[in-house]
């Protein structure tokens, strides 16, 4: 931490906020605000006169609230900036200057009341999110108590407690009458693991926090009795089973079993848990002095934003999305963004710095270049076609597509750099003014007149993008997956690139049946280019039955590059929705569609 | 509130009810064969 | 011979008998060989090992290709090798176009060698259809402005970020608190070797 401060090649903007990003790999424009600290963090010296003065106290957030502080403050001793701050907020108010007393206290004068947001411009090549994750607050979770009893408490809170820097000074001792204790317990899985409440997924470091805080009360307070309550113990690291195993060695014991409910005993606060044994098949009751719960992480609430800023995917589980699980496990979507950290998933602290090393390396190979050349697959617009609708920019998701007005007839114009190649651009113009480089419309015609210019009723017409469905094509066939032989499949960077006039095409042709496939809404590789496949679908679909055309022959499936089984259960159950057109239906549809177009 | 809508699926022909809102698209798909090819029912 | 002449390779690849095994890569030889714009069609044992490569570029030269078809695996696995290969001896990378016929038919048709000899002459005529109409393209350079932001000052951002500034870079390292150190600050020891966090 203290290296950061001292680097003279970092920057560091502690109390700031990314607030705007544009551009692209290579070239980004970043506006970040850099809230008012209130004390000059230049010259301040952390001496810490200022804070015997300040009359408010306030709970302290680095001490899980289990200390207070004042409203002049620093957010633990080494912090950096080594800097005072005042939260304003609580501050007894600077306009008028209400109590000014820090400021008076002051010998330096670093206390600026007059001190206001700045707005910060950068300008970089690459950027990495480690924005970490939120720790679970186990309120909703009422059958351990959190709430209601002083005793339970979360890991977090018995990590302050024992520290020898936290509210006790290492005295660890429980909360309500600030003795020693004999018993204590830890619940594990909490807020993780759970279907209904909670968090689904394993949070990956609880089970060996525990492990650690087992071991770090056997070493200073051998007469304690620990009971850990579990599910399944996962020590799967490097070193991980040896300190479980110590930590059973030392005399901890494990119950398998999640309490089902914790009561406290109103004169002696103690706790009693109830608890099903699994191992032992019984019933079983603890009386424990203290309980602490084991919280799983959680992504941060404002994932979201950042989600959105910087064109971001995110998993259903709220955290943010590898390029690929394993060739590409620190990018994302966006070129030139890199994920290190609890940001990308729940981790512990030496996969955290891997990760974060792995991401540095992959940015260098963008710094280390003068120059990086961007993908030939960027849209080509016929200005001769174009009537300046403007729904071309309004599609983009990577607003590549600039300038054009309706009114005044200003035609779009492409910032190739920013344009990511997913080609919906090119499908939703509605005079076909717009083609994309290397998956050009004429190539995807003549894809289509060869697989359906012989035998058309024997074939499956399958649209597949790059990332997703045709990945878990290949997926399919590397698990040896069995399907009919139907399936013709054009590739494109993105189901987005499916027009409606390839789709027309091919029923022209003569197919009995068309697929649109590409990745689950939360993966798609070009942030939502996939809303608009769907809804040209759901489009066609309407189209179609007002051409007395069974709307059932144009299918939609997501299938993402894992899903190599419902690839093949797609495949299989469309060959046998294509047995069932008949020659007539397609004769019909040929020139229907013929006299349309 | 979120509204209802009526869906049919184009794969198996189930139809069910589901939440609707038009503006903000939604992954679907049918509960009895789990297709993605959902289509909103029109009222005719 | 004419300047726009088409003139297509097609390489069949057997890959072992991951492809061979149930495809009849001789007769898929063969029909593409009689496909309009071919030129040349090859079969070969691997068409990525080096031989294979060595072949690719030596009929580019002297049958004068101007596309190549690479019927064998997904592009997913080998598109960059086989766009390499060909703008090793001067041809655009993009004027290959992969014909996948393992992952999406030897391997998914293992018991029907009919099926799948005739599906796969059907990808290799689609993929001869497309690259017929392939163009080369030429990538755009952007320039790099030689800096990076780091969101987030927990461990992980203050890696990234002391790995990129000792590597010589420049960094900005924006935190939401008013101290660095993340959720690692607040912990006492740490697993699995028990030291401090801070």
């Amino acid at each position: 931490m203290m290296d950061v401060g001292r680097h003279p090649r970092i920057k560091l903007l502690a109390y700031s906020e990314v607030e705007e990003v544009s551009g692209y790999v290579g070239n980004f424009k970043v506006k970040v605000r850099k809230k008012a600290r209130y004390v000059d963090e230049e010259e301040c010296t952390a001496c810490g006169d200022c804070v015997e003065v300040c009359p408010v106290i306030r709970p302290d957030e680095y001490q899980m609230g289990l200390s207070s502080r004042r409203a002049i403050y620093i957010p633990f001793p080494q912090g950096v900036p080594s800097s005072y701050i005042i939260n304003i907020e609580e501050c007894l108010g600077v306009q008028p200057i209400a109590c000014g007393k820090c400021a008076e206290k002051c010998d330096k004068g670093c206390i600026d009341f007059d001190m206001k947001d700045q707005i910060v411009e950068l300008e970089v090549g690459t950027i990495i999110v480690a924005v970490g994750m939120e720790v679970y607050d186990p309120t909703p979770l009422d059958e351990y108590g959190y709430t209601r009893f002083e005793n339970v408490i979360t890991t977090l809170e018995f990590e302050r407690l024992i520290d020898s820097g936290g509210p006790l000074e290492g005295h660890f001792a429980r909360p309500t009458d600030g003795k020693m204790l004999k018993r204590i317990g830890f619940i594990q899985c909490v807020g993780s693991r759970a279907e209904r409440r909670g968090n689904p997924y394993c949070s990956n470091i609880c089970c060996m926090n525990t492990v650690k805080d087992s071991l770090l009360l056997r070493d200073h307070y051998p007469e304690i009795d620990i009971t850990v309550f579990y599910l399944d113990m996962r020590a799967f690291g490097k070193g991980f089973e040896d300190l479980y195993k110590r930590s059973k060695d030392a005399g901890v014991r494990y119950v398998r079993g999640l309490p089902g409910e914790v009561k406290e005993d109103p004169q002696t606060r103690n706790l009693l848990v109830t608890v099903e044994n699994t191992t032992a098949c019984r019933l079983e009751e603890h009386e424990l002095d203290m309980l602490v719960l084991s919280v799983g992480l959680e992504p941060r609430e404002d994932s979201k934003t950042i989600q959105q800023l910087l064109s971001l995917s995110r998993t259903t589980d709220g955290f943010f999305l590898e390029s690929h699980p394993k060739l590409k496990p620190v990018d994302t979507s966006t070129r030139g963004v890199f994920l290190a950290g609890c940001a990308e998933g729940p981790k512990d602290i030496k996969e955290s710095v891997t990760q974060a090393s792995a991401a540095a390396a992959r940015a260098q190979i963008i710094l280390n270049q003068d120059k990086i050349p961007i993908e030939a697959i960027t849209p080509i617009i016929d200005y001769d076609l174009c009537n300046f609708c403007g729904r071309c920019a309004r599609v983009c998701p990577y607003g590549a597509i600039v300038d054009v007005d309706p009114k005044r007839k200003v035609p779009p114009r492409v910032i190739e750099a920013a344009c990511a190649g997913c080609g919906t651009c090119s499908a939703e113009c509605p005079v076909g003014a717009i083609t994309q480089r290397h998956f050009g419309d004429e190539q995807i015609f003549a894809q289509l007149e060869a697989m359906l210019g012989e035998r058309p009723e024997e074939k499956i017409v399958v649209f597949a993008c790059h990332w997703c469905s045709y990945a878990g094509g290949d997926m399919a066939g590397v698990s040896r997956l069995q399907y009919p032989p139907s399936a013709r499949v054009i590739r494109t960077m993105c189901s987005g690139r499916t027009g409606e006039r390839f789709i027309l095409r091919a029923f022209t042709l003569g197919a009995p049946i068309v697929l649109v496939s590409g990745c689950h809404f939360a993966d798609c590789h070009y942030i939502n280019a996939n809303r608009w496949t769907q809804r040209r679908v759901e489009r066609l679909w309407d189209r179609l039955e007002r051409a007395s055309i069974r709307p059932e022959r144009l299918q939609l499936e997501w299938i993402s590059a894992a899903e190599g089984q419902k690839f093949a259960r797609t495949m299989r159950e469309l060959e046998e929705m294509r047995k069932k057109v008949t020659p007539e239906e397609i004769e019909y549809t040929k020139q229907v569609l013929a006299e349309k177009v | 509130m979120a509204e209802e809508a009526k869906f049919r699926c184009l794969r198996c022909g189930h139809e069910f009810i589901a939440p609707y809102d038009k503006d903000n698209p939604q992954e679907r798909s049918c509960p009895k064969c789990k297709s993605n090819s959902v289509r909103r029912a029109r009222e005719r | 011979m004419p300047e726009d002449e088409v003139r297509i390779g097609v390489f069949v690849c057997e890959c072992g008998l991951n492809i061979a095994g149930s495809v009849d890569c001789e007769a898929v030889r063969d029909y593409a060989e009689r496909l309009p714009g071919v030129a040349l069609a090859v079969r070969n044992r691997y068409t990525c090992s080096d031989p294979g490569q060595e072949e690719i570029k030596k009929a580019i030269v002297e049958h004068h290709l101007n596309r190549v078809v690479v019927a064998s695996c997904t592009p997913r696995l080998h598109e960059p090798t086989f766009r390499k290969c060909i703008s090793d001896v001067g041809l655009n990378p993009y004027l290959l176009e992969m014909a996948n016929i393992r992952e999406q038919c030897s391997w998914v048709h293992l018991h029907d060698r009919e099926a799948a000899t005739a599906k796969a002459k059907d990808i290799v005529k689609i993929a001869v259809a497309r690259a017929r109409l392939l163009e080369p393209q030429v990538e755009m350079e952007v320039p790099v402005t030689k800096a990076a932001l780091v969101i987030g000052g927990g461990v992980a951002g203050i890696q990234a970020a002391l790995d990129l500034a000792d590597a010589g870079h420049q960094v900005y390292l924006v935190e939401k608190e008013p101290s660095i150190g993340g959720k690692m600050a607040q912990l006492n020891k740490t697993f699995p070797t028990m030291d401090c966090s801070i």
